[in-house]
């Protein structure tokens, strides 16, 4: 139950010498305009658009809330969904398997000081959300407390709800007809690039859906939340010897982010890190420098830091970063954000999933520790402001702080330098999972594709190791920082207590002056 | 069972009225409840009836698998009628159709018990009471001033599935479980919050260890771990504690799959008869299990549930064979997916085997890591306690094992007798030779 898992979907990927024009980019949008306090702001009556056909109506939000009251909880939340997935795969040469799921249902919440009480129901009628509400309600035991009569679109300190990932055509739009050429693209040109391919696996999964929370202040939000996701992975032979990698691409995008560009930059992507591995040595084994390659080594910040800083195990005492808010816990050079402000990025959203407004979160800044990411119950405890990190896997949990696009910012050193430094050591650039024990602070993270550094020099590929390491002792030994932040374009999920919900992560090239390979020859 | 039976029943009939040439459809319906418990008092409770229909369509020589919870009728009509669509827009596939009828029969009518009627009536107030004795448990101890925080939670399913396929299957299930878990955070004078802690999941009630006894058990391993230090760099034995042994079965399960043979994607490909292992090395997956937790009379597919032999001695004897790789690669259709997962068991228990180890770490618990199922090479993050001499010594973590899973299978070196009850992996202590070992 203390783990907290990292998986790519896919497994491997790459960000190495991925372009800015083609990646996600970070472009982030910045904290949106916060009002200032003598304006008025005249409330916004909310408005229920996607989910009408689904017969929800405000009526029907409110006589659920009057239930999940009717016991004295301090605060209550409705959360509905509805999430169409579309899954096609090319497998041996076609595209002849498809999948499709759907989800509908709501969850209603009841929170009574830091206790959660929960229900949902996968039937939108009065009764089976009375039934759920009332379930919910359980969790306090009082006289009831009054519903909310109105409800109104209330972004909080910001002038009005961003738009993070408003798609030209939802993926509801487009036909299967369009999405095949895609797969066979990528299947047809991974297979001609190299005669050493003899397998290609390609799969195309998107989302369309929308979520709606509305709760006990009069707080009423939807979000249309899309996503996709492309992979490939190519099978290779040489010499009676296999290896298996591949690339991914994730974002909220919509079927227009899939240029021939990008397809073509994918193929050779998974081409490339799938014949590298042949020329892989053994890993070294010990504690040694490494680089991290600017990308997915954000991989690094979301076990070494990010979970610890997730504000429930701190109101639990039980982080390792528990006592450390304003303590220095790196080099000063070292900032580090949790974001959900990047533009169509996997980590995206607009709003959490208790209705806040998703914003950009300083975890580290010049080196000292300072907010932890925070739902509306920490935000309580800790008597501040939620930041938007309240996430869910679907109206069948409760929320919980989630990261959302977790990154470091650009420091002062070289790539070229940081390299140069290193007399003996491994460059990491390519990762599968990762995890973390957030008390001891232990974690690690997988390395599907690197370099040995030799002499200040990559040289021989190494493959296929995992790297061991402990969180605060790890943040301290990062003692030199690029100014090249990439945020890896793959696709990320992030689990956590049975939960999982997409993220993304980014990194500049970074050192660490010492830390446990796990490789198979003493170092 | 009888509205899960007419549900799967109707959308069989729509499809197939749709166009279909087959379809299968499993409906189903799970009710959970669940409590955790956190110092002193409830933390969070839920509890949910969840509901949903899975079908498989063969259309045209083309094929879909789908899934929805949105069940209102129309709806329902609508997704049955997009989703034949849906395959009708993909490309055939000649190797797509469901299983042969064969496969059904030979169906075990043996009495699984995996059904505690006493489960019906565990409720949340026993959720409460049952999460509660686990933190008496934890803090009875002397230790229990070093203890931060327990948090402890149990959680009850009751689910009923029916599957009907057009072609003559049909299968109802019923099943239930209850989980108990928890875990102790303790303060580590060095500024670490070592957390760990104990689960059991079992089918009856009666099964269950003392939630009480779980929680002393969890404070010890997390009092263990006080001070936990990297490990020398080095080979040693690696001595694997039952409870966590089920993620090397993992790394094993994921190469004995046809898809992953059809896709050469298997170290394990074109090893069938071959020595893969030392003569310890024994696995069976036995879906026939008296209250196993991955028990069951038939597959997803329908195929009837049998013994399969993995390993047998070191030699690899079989692999989980779905219909449809097992049309595209010529083999018999076995089952697509684990159930329960045996290591046949040797002689002594935890105890003995590190008693007879004279330089090694006792693997308490796994973190992060992987093993590439392509090559066999695997790299894994281990915790645990350093044995010297046959005695537990100083606790160690940030440790790293790696190698390759053929050289691992073949060094395993003593079995113990004492298969982990707990989980649909029955794996029982394992012990290995000269296992590379990372560390300071």
């Amino acid at each position: 139950m203390d783990r907290r898992e990292l998986l790519k979907l896919a497994t491997a990927l790459g960000a190495g010498s991925v372009s800015g024009a083609f990646g996600l980019g970070c472009k982030s949008t910045g904290p949106a305009a916060i009002r200032s306090s003598s304006h008025v702001v005249k409330p916004t009556p909310a408005a229920i658009t996607y989910f009408e056909r689904f017969g929800v109506t405000e009526g029907l939000i409110r006589q659920t809330l009057r239930v999940a009251l009717g016991k004295g909880g301090d605060y209550a939340d409705v959360f509905f969904q509805h999430n169409v997935k579309s899954y096609l795969a090319l497998e041996d040469g076609e595209v002849n398997r498809a999948s499709a799921n759907v989800d509908l249902g709501c969850g209603v919440r009841v929170v009574k000081g830091d206790q959660t009480g929960y229900g949902y129901t996968e039937q939108l009628t009065l009764d089976a959300l009375r039934r759920a509400a009332a379930t919910a309600a359980s969790i306090a035991d009082g006289p009831s407390r009054a519903a909310p009569t109105a409800f109104r679109a209330d972004p909080g300190p910001y002038e009005a709800f961003p738009t993070r990932y408003s798609l030209k055509r939802s993926w509801a739009e487009v036909s299967v007809r369009e999405k095949l050429p895609l797969l066979m693209r990528l299947g047809e040109h991974a297979l001609k690039k190299d005669p050493r391919i003899k397998k290609v696996n390609a799969w195309l999964a998107d989302e369309a859906g929308a979520v709606l929370v509305a709760d006990s202040r009069g707080r009423l939000v939807e979000d249309i939340q899309p996503m996709t996701v492309l992979r490939l992975e190519c099978t290779a032979e040489v010499k009676g010897r296999r290896e298996t990698n591949n690339h991914t691409l994730a974002g909220r995008e919509g079927i227009d982010f899939y240029t021939a560009e990008r397809l073509d930059r994918v193929v050779a992507k998974a081409v490339e890190r799938t014949l590298i591995l042949f020329e892989a040595v053994p890993p070294p084994a010990g504690e040694m420098p490494i680089v991290m390659a600017a990308g997915g080594s954000g991989i690094l910040l979301h076990e070494a830091i990010g979970h610890g800083m997730e504000a429930d195990f701190n109101r639990k005492n039980v982080s390792i970063y528990s006592d450390k808010i304003g303590k220095p816990v790196a080099h000063p050079f070292v900032n580090i954000v949790d974001d959900g402000t990047i533009e169509r990025s996997r980590g995206a959203i607009n709003v959490d999933d208790e209705g806040n407004v998703a914003e950009r979160t300083v975890l580290v800044e010049g080196g000292k520790l300072a907010t932890y990411l925070h739902d509306s119950i920490s935000a309580k405890h800790y008597k501040v402001r939620s930041t938007g990190s309240g996430r869910r896997e679907s109206f069948r949990f409760p929320p919980m702080p989630r990261m959302r696009a977790t990154y470091m910012l650009g420091g002062p050193h070289s790539k070229d330098e940081i390299i140069a430094s290193i007399k003996t050591g491994v460059y990491c650039e390519n990762f599968s999972n990762g995890q973390v024990k957030i008390g001891a602070g232990d974690f690690t993270f997988y390395v599907k594709n690197g370099y040995l550094i030799e002499d200040g020099k990559l040289t021989r590929p190494i493959k296929d190791v995992n790297i061991i390491g402990n969180g605060p002792k790890v943040l301290e030994n990062i003692d030199m920082v690029g100014g090249d932040l990439e945020i890896d374009e793959g696709g990320w999920t992030c689990g956590k207590d049975g939960q999982r919900v997409p993220v993304s992560q980014g990194m500049p090239t970074v050192r660490v002056s010492s830390i446990t390979v796990g490789g198979q020859k003493a170092g | 069972m009888k509205d899960l039976r007419d549900a799967a029943h109707r959308v069989v009939e729509l499809a197939l009225r749709q166009g279909a040439k087959q379809a299968r459809a499993t409906t189903y319906k799970n009710r959970e409840i669940g409590l955790e418990w956190r110092d002193g008092r409830t933390e969070k409770t839920s509890e949910a009836t969840s509901f949903g229909v899975s079908f498989q369509l063969y259309v045209d020589g083309r094929y879909a698998s789908v899934r929805t919870s949105d069940l209102r009728p129309a709806a329902l009509a609508s997704f049955v009628t997009e989703s034949v669509e849906l395959a009708r827009a993909i490309a055939a596939d000649p190797f797509r159709e469901l299983p042969d009828q064969a496969l059904y029969e030979g169906r075990s009518s043996a009495d699984l018990e995996l059904v505690d009627p006493a489960l019906a009536s565990f409720d949340s107030h026993a959720c409460r009471r049952t999460a509660k004795e686990f933190e008496d448990g934890a803090r009875s101890g002397t230790s229990a001033s070093a203890i931060l925080s327990v948090t402890s939670g149990v959680s009850v399913n009751h689910s009923q599935s029916f599957c009907f396929a057009s072609n003559g299957f049909q299968g109802d299930r019923s099943d239930a479980w209850i989980t108990l878990w928890g875990e102790v955070s303790v303060k580590d004078p060095n500024g670490r919050r070592p957390e760990d802690g104990l689960y059991a999941a079992v089918r009856h009630l009666r099964d269950l260890p003392s939630s009480a006894a779980l929680g002393e058990a969890s404070t010890a391993l997390a009092i263990g771990a006080i001070g936990a230090k990297k490990a020398e760099t080095k080979v040693m034995t690696m001595v694997v504690e039952n409870r966590v042994a089920r993620r090397l079965a993992a790394a094993l399960v994921s190469a004995l799959t046809a898809r992953r043979l059809q896709q050469q994607q298997s170290f394990l490909d074109g090893k069938l008869g071959a020595r893969i292992g030392s003569k310890h090395f024994t696995v069976i997956d036995d879906p026939l299990v008296s209250r196993g937790l991955g028990s069951r009379h038939f597959d997803d597919e329908g195929i009837a549930a049998k013994k399969l032999v993995l390993v047998e001695n070191g030699v690899l004897k079989g692999f989980y064979v779905d219909d449809y790789y097992g049309r595209k690669l010529h083999m018999a259709p076995t089952t697509g997916s684990p159930s329960n997962l045996l290591l046949r068991g040797g002689t002594g228990d935890l105890e003995s085997l590190v008693r007879n180890t004279k330089d090694g770490v006792l693997v308490t618990g796994f973190l992060g890591g992987n093993a590439n199922s392509t090559t066999g090479d695997y790299s894994l993050g281990v915790e645990g306690l350093r044995i010297r001499n046959g005695v537990r010594g100083e606790a160690i973590a940030e440790t790293n094992i790696s190698g390759n899973l053929l050289t691992l299978f073949q060094n395993l070196s003593a079995v113990g007798a004492d298969p982990f009850p707990y989980s649909p992996t029955r794996f029982p202590t394992l012990v290995f030779d000269a296992v590379q070992f990372a560390g300071a």
